[in-house]
């Protein structure tokens, strides 16, 4: 059993996780990020909005329900001092050094997955923020040094993000079966 | 007499919950490559966006700017939608009138006695893209300055000779470094990057930025007309 706050942030983190991809990729085809104009496009089926403006629309809409929501729930995480044993540890660490309990070592596993999804969340958040506002934060385009490495930064997210979150499922079903991954929503 | 057998047919809350998962995925996915509502989710979101993009605009601010060697004179591509108009430059004349208390009727020689401003700049395509230019001309706040603004204007349009249009909220217009230029990269202004006068700013996207204008009206108020690209769903804000 989670508790429903657990729930409620798996929900509208993933529906609006999928939104900021689709919407995402729809922007990207515009200009690729790789190879401009004659550059490899996205397959319509992954993308959202329709055109342009619409992939905009709704990127700059859910990009509001994700980023609040990552924010509440890492309000709620330290409040309720969660952080301190719902994520990845010094013991887990051990456990994948020393311990030839399997189960054991896909617990440690799944941790360190779920645990490393948040910074690549928040690196999507902040280069895109630097994206969106370049000239009021021109400090964010800075930190990854020009334009084009900042959207390859804030495109390669997604990949990343969708690999992870992947792993985190198979992982979590291992560990704590259909139970644990239907606990997560219902 | 033997009892019918009636199959069970209960549909555990299990299965249910599968059932009801996989059907708001498949909504999900059944949007995937159309537009799916996104110009309610514009007309939704747009005006809250605006208010933060408004609030996060500081007019005194300079966008950051960058050495001469620096430049990517291949990076900036050429938008234009529909085409390139020429323009005799000893014929122009930039109109600017509207809410002002003396109209101006300005020619190209005028315009180039007034104050020289230059700045290498990041100019940043809603596709994208973005590519470091230089451009050189009159800020636009000494123009709106000598035309004596109304108190009410609050809004300023600018109309182009290929049929372009563009509205731009007078705050954004009177930014340092929002210019009327007449040069790029150190020459004068080639005529499909919109010679003899355009838009230049690092602090809109280039949609924003309007070649070939011709004329500058400054307005008490945003019309249902409010761009080219605008009218057709493009935010209007679009600042950067």
């Amino acid at each position: 059993m989670q508790a429903i706050a657990a729930k409620i942030f798996h929900w509208v983190n993933i529906i609006s996780l999928f939104i900021m991809l689709t919407s995402g990729l729809q922007i990207y085809n515009a200009n690729p990020v790789f190879g401009g104009r004659a550059g490899w496009h996205i397959p319509p089926i992954f993308t959202l909005g329709g055109w342009l403006a619409g992939g905009r629309h709704w990127h700059f809409a859910a990009m509001w329900l994700f980023s609040l929501n990552l924010l509440w729930y890492g309000v709620y995480v330290l409040v309720t001092r969660r952080w301190r044993h719902r994520f990845v540890s010094d013991k887990d660490i051990k456990a994948l050094r020393l311990s030839q309990n399997q189960q054991r070592r896909a617990y440690a596993w799944h941790r360190i997955v779920y645990t490393a999804i948040i910074p690549i969340l928040l690196l999507a958040i902040f280069s895109g923020i630097g994206m969106y506002k370049p000239a009021q934060f021109h400090w964010i385009v800075d930190c990854f040094g020009d334009w084009q490495a900042l959207r390859v930064v804030h495109f390669v997210t997604v990949p990343i993000v969708v690999i992870f979150s992947l792993t985190h499922f198979l992982l979590g079903r291992r560990v704590g079966g259909d139970r644990l991954i239907e606990s997560m929503f219902w | 007499m033997d009892r019918i057998q009636v199959p069970r047919r209960q549909l555990l809350r299990r299965h249910f919950l599968q059932l009801s998962g996989l059907s708001s995925v498949s909504l999900l996915l059944g949007g995937c490559g159309t537009p799916l509502f996104e110009d309610l989710v514009g007309k939704v979101s747009e005006p809250l966006n605006q208010k933060v993009e408004t609030l996060l605009f500081n007019p005194e601010k300079f966008a950051p700017e960058f050495p001469v060697s620096a430049i990517e004179p291949e990076a900036l591509i050429i938008n234009s939608f529909n085409f390139t108009p020429q323009i005799d430059p000893a014929q122009f004349r930039l109109v600017v009138d509207g809410a002002v208390n003396k109209s101006l009727s300005l020619s190209m020689a005028e315009i180039q006695q007034m104050p020289l401003t230059s700045m290498v700049i990041r100019h940043v395509c809603v596709e994208g893209w973005a590519a470091i230019v230089q451009w050189g001309g009159v800020r636009l706040r000494d123009i709106i300055h000598l035309a004596q603004p109304k108190t009410e204007a609050k809004y300023v349009y600018f109309k182009s000779a290929d049929g372009y249009y563009e509205s731009w909220d007078l705050a954004s217009c009177m930014h340092p470094q929002t210019l009327m230029a007449y040069q790029k990269n150190g020459e004068s202004l080639p005529v499909e990057n919109g010679a003899p006068l355009r838009l230049a700013s690092p602090i809109k996207l280039g949609y924003k930025q309007s070649k070939w204008v011709t004329n500058i009206i400054l307005s008490d108020r945003l019309l249902p007309v409010k761009g080219y690209w605008e009218d057709q769903g493009y935010e209007w804000y679009a600042g950067l």
